[in-house]
């Protein structure tokens, strides 16, 4: 399917019909990706008889249920993105240089969850951490208690701790990658030179990590924003992202105005966590 | 052979084996242990059985399953097709077009999936391209999110490609069509595959999308899943949850047989 | 396969070989190659004979990957033509151009056995069942690897790869086989003999010309009949190899080609009707081989390390005294390194007196008018 001539050609072609080859596959995401976005901005600032309409949008960007998402994505997406560095760079160090007998399995294992739905874990900590789960009936038979203590699952923190386990897979993926190109004899060299493992860990092996960090922070900034299940699944009335909210607001009020104005500002959100993560990716070569 | 002691490292595998164990381990095993209990009151269940996938493969589980294969196999296909084909012309373009375009077949995977599924019914809901309430409107929210990642396996794939292969192939006299064909596509079979697989196990998951644009009698698993539990049928949800998880796994395992055995590896 | 369907010449037909050499020079017609501003290759002008092999090298960046690859079809001249035989191949793309290529990592097909590689370049033009069968028996015996017909790549050694690439490369009866640095990858030992292999693939095929790329000068002098010395983009110095190396002309081939110790010296008397011209290093009067000089001149004065001896004879007629510094037993030879005047000059010897001088003392050197060569003083090309 193309031009032979322009593998390695340094200068363009006078007739170069490969070129065209990108068509077929552009238009099709031009049609079904760019159009439909191109649309849900246009909705989002023109009312049905095509006249701007910029009340509603000041309207719905001042209304107290969009600032609280948004606030509620970013608390969610930042705090969440922490826990996968701390939980990401603790199981990495440890899978990496205190490896132990089917190590490589259990790693193997923690990638397999990136191709699982993300409401599975939802729906496991809802057996855990429910009021009727495990803990609190475990909790409530040994202390004789009347109520459930353990409550954190129905509020912000047990999106974040499912987003926490979810995630930490996007963060040890380039982690170990990077880690198994720290040279081990520089490790070895240091600890006969009688550096302890926390020292080791700061100059020689953090350094080669933060690539690695930062793109998969990044990463996981983008993907906590655009997380949809795992919050849909927990169901608290209290937690509802930017994502819930133009699904409520489209499927349930049939509100189409608004969930574009909502999904505009998503997607640019979106759209500069995606910038980071190129920049910082393309910075770093990862 | 950062730790030398025997006690430091059984002590940092303690830990290891706690953030493992609450984080990953326990889930998995609580879906399990709930998708065969009996009844469940206590700390643990208070027997095992398997009714409930009994019920959920009398009801519409089967449907699930049915429609959730068929918009994993139709989307992932659709998509392998154009990232191969996207990644493959891509390399013809100026410098600059290659960066741009690199970066547009990438941008569907940083949308959220729920904005997808509103611009597909913004656009697709009023003649003539009237797709609002069909089936090809699934396939076409999972095609879109699963694009990038196929395009960007590829051209993973191509980039490690050396260069010398193709190139040695032209100097003997072949076309750019059987080039492509005989050298080109059989190096870049890995890559296909394990993107196939990738963006299968995407669409066996979807969620935000889909619950935008599915019609009624095309339930995919993980709408079903989500109708089961929020009816408070949490034991039959985790039944076919379980169902997804084990077909997902099937899929990948099977893929990477079959990759395997071609590239005798 | 059987003898009736074979129908082409086989690969090792000397005559058949001599009949397509007729056709195969190689002619770069002012050629440059830019990336960008970025100038790569200077306006090149270079023949290659048909049946002739020709080295080029030169350290990396200097142009000869990008020439060999301009030859291939691979990068486009900014300006100039490229011809092969009567053809004038510059807009011609790859497939098209009749070649055969090896490069440094064989870059055989992975996924097919080794007769599948020997096969590919016909079987991509559509050539009869029988004929490639017959080819690729051929191309594998001429190489010596028949019997690892049904083998996968990653079954082979190193050195066999390079013999399948070769092979493969050879089974389209190209007119002109480019090589780009195929023996880079292997091992010293084995590279050794994979040269003295290509040196007698060369000789039952006479006809075919090779432009070989490499940085190893050792290689260039065993194979080439002609080198091409490449510095910055633009040709330094080109001629029979021999002659390029008994007389190089410009101190960067001398230096780059073998090694060589380069005297400074003024010129005497200018060279006479022999072609010797006289000249002085401080108090030594020395005869050495003249290019044009003039009495007066400032030169430097070529003399490879093996050629200057520790005893006189009646050929080493040349004299200068040195200063020994070290001295380095290699076996087979062994090295001494002199100070003549701020010069370190280096010997080889096969054969040295019993009672080797200490370092420190003063040593006399001999050597013939006839293995000195007079270069101009400029460093330049």
């Amino acid at each position: 399917m193309s031009e032979a001539l322009a593998i390695g050609a340094p200068t363009a072609r006078k007739r170069e019909p490969g070129r065209l080859w990108i068509v077929p596959p552009a238009a099709l995401l031009a049609l079904l990706f760019f159009y439909p976005l191109a649309l849900i901005v246009r909705q989002a600032f023109l009312d049905d008889s095509g006249v701007a309409n910029v009340a509603e949008i000041v309207r719905v960007l001042h209304s107290r249920f969009f600032l609280n998402a948004l606030v509620n994505t970013v608390t969610i997406s930042v705090a969440a993105t922490a826990g996968c560095l701390i939980v990401g760079l603790v199981l990495a160090l440890i899978l990496a240089f205190v490896p132990f007998p089917g190590s490589g399995f259990i790693a193997r294992l923690i990638d397999t969850f990136i191709a699982l739905p993300t409401f599975l874990v939802t729906l496991a900590f809802t057996f855990l951490y429910g009021s009727a789960g495990m803990l609190n009936s475990g909790l409530m038979e040994a202390f004789s208690l009347p109520l459930p203590p353990v409550d954190f699952l129905y509020s912000t923190w047990g999106v974040v701790l499912a987003e926490v386990t979810v995630y930490t897979p996007f963060i040890l993926r380039p982690l170990l990658a990077a880690f198994s190109l720290v040279d081990r004899g520089q490790i070895e060299a240091a600890s006969v030179l009688g550096a302890r493992p926390f020292r080791i860990v700061r100059q020689v092996i953090l350094p080669a990590a933060v690539p690695a960090l930062i793109a998969g922070g990044s990463l996981c900034l983008l993907l906590t924003v655009n997380e949809f299940g795992i919050v849909l699944f927990i169901g608290a009335k209290g937690v509802i992202t930017l994502p819930l909210l133009i699904y409520g607001k489209a499927i349930q009020e049939s509100a189409y105005q608004v969930a574009c104005i909502i999904a505009v500002v998503n997607i640019a959100l979106s759209l500069g966590l995606f910038g980071l993560y190129r920049f910082a990716a393309g910075r770093l070569g990862v | 052979m950062l730790v030398w002691s025997r006690s430091g490292r059984l002590v940092i595998w303690v830990i290891f084996a706690l953030i493992f164990g609450v984080l990953f381990l326990a889930p998995l095993a609580v879906i399990l242990l709930s998708s065969l209990a009996d009844q469940w009151n206590g700390v643990l269940p208070n027997g095992l059985t398997i009714e409930h996938y009994g019920d959920v493969a009398r009801g519409a589980a089967w449907n699930a399953v049915k429609a959730s294969l068929v918009t994993g196999f139709a989307a992932s296909a659709l998509a392998l097709v154009s990232g191969a084909w996207a990644a493959l012309s891509l390399r013809l373009q100026g410098p600059a077009l290659q960066r741009l375009l690199g970066l547009l077949f990438f941008i569907p995977s940083a949308v959220p999936s729920v904005s997808v599924g509103l611009g597909l019914l913004v656009a697709f809901s009023h003649p003539p391209l009237l797709l609002n309430g069909t089936i090809a409107i699934v396939m076409i929210a999972h095609f879109v999110l699963i694009s990038a990642f196929t395009f960007g396996n590829v051209s993973a794939g191509l980039a490690r490609l050396s260069p010398d292969f193709e190139q040695v192939a032209s100097s003997l006299g072949a076309r750019p069509a059987y080039r492509l064909w005989h050298v080109t596509l059989p190096l870049l079979a890995p890559y296909l595959v394990a993107a196939f697989g990738l963006s299968f196990a995407l669409s066996m998951g979807e969620l935000g999308a889909t619950v935008m644009v599915y019609p009624p009698g095309w339930v995919t698993l993980p709408v079903s899943i989500f109708s089961l539990t929020d009816r408070g049928d949490i034991f039959a949800g985790a039944a076919l949850t379980m169902i997804l998880v084990a077909a997902t796994l099937v899929l990948l395992l099977g893929l990477e047989r079959i990759t395997k055995r071609a590239t005798g590896a | 396969m059987s003898a009736a369907a074979f129908t082409g010449p086989s690969v090792v037909d000397i005559d058949a070989a001599k009949v397509r050499g007729a056709g195969s020079n190689v002619h770069f017609d002012k050629v440059s190659v830019a990336y960008g501003t970025h100038v790569v290759l200077h306006p090149l002008t270079l023949d290659i004979a048909p049946g002739e092999i020709l080295a080029m090298i030169g350290p990396s960046g200097s142009g000869k990957t990008t020439a060999l690859r301009a030859v291939a079809g691979f990068v486009r001249p900014a300006s100039g033509r490229i011809r092969i035989g009567a053809t004038d191949v510059t807009d011609l793309p790859p497939y098209e151009r009749g070649l055969g290529m090896v490069v440094q990592n064989y870059a055989l097909f992975p996924h097919m056995r080794v007769e599948d590689n020997v096969a590919f370049g016909l079987r991509a033009q559509g050539a009869d069942k029988a004929l490639i069968g017959e080819r690729v028996k051929d191309a594998l015996a001429t190489v010596g690897m028949a019997t690892f017909a049904r083998r996968y790549p990653r079954e082979l050694s190193g050195g066999q790869q390079q013999r399948v690439a070769i092979a493969r490369a050879l089974a389209v009866r190209p007119r002109v086989l480019l090589l780009d640095e195929p023996l880079s990858a292997l091992d010293a030992q084995i590279r050794r003999n994979m040269v003295e292999e290509i040196a007698r693939l060369h000789r039952s095929l006479p006809g075919l010309t090779i432009l070989y790329v490499t940085h190893d000068q050792t290689e260039a002098l065993t194979l080439a009949d002609k080198i091409a010395i490449m510095r910055d983009g633009r040709v330094c110095s080109h001629g029979p190899t021999a002659e390029l190396y008994r007389r190089p002309p410009n101190r960067f081939t001398a230096e780059f080609l073998g090694r060589a110790n380069l005297l400074p010296v003024t010129v005497a008397e200018a060279a006479g009707s022999k072609g010797f011209a006289t000249a002085t290093h401080g108090d030594a009067v020395l005869t050495g081989a003249g290019r044009g000089e003039k009495a007066g001149d400032k030169s430097l004065l070529c003399i490879r390390p093996q050629h200057l001896s520790l005893t006189a004879d009646n050929e080493h007629t040349n004299r200068i005294v040195g200063t020994l510094r070290e001295v380095h037993w290699q076996g087979e030879l062994t090295h001494l390194v002199l100070d003549v005047d701020g010069t370190p000059v280096r010997v080889s010897a096969t054969k040295l007196p019993v009672a080797l001088p200490e370092p420190g003392t003063k040593v006399p050197l001999f050597f013939a008018p006839a293995d000195t060569s007079l270069l101009p003083e400029d460093a330049g090309v």
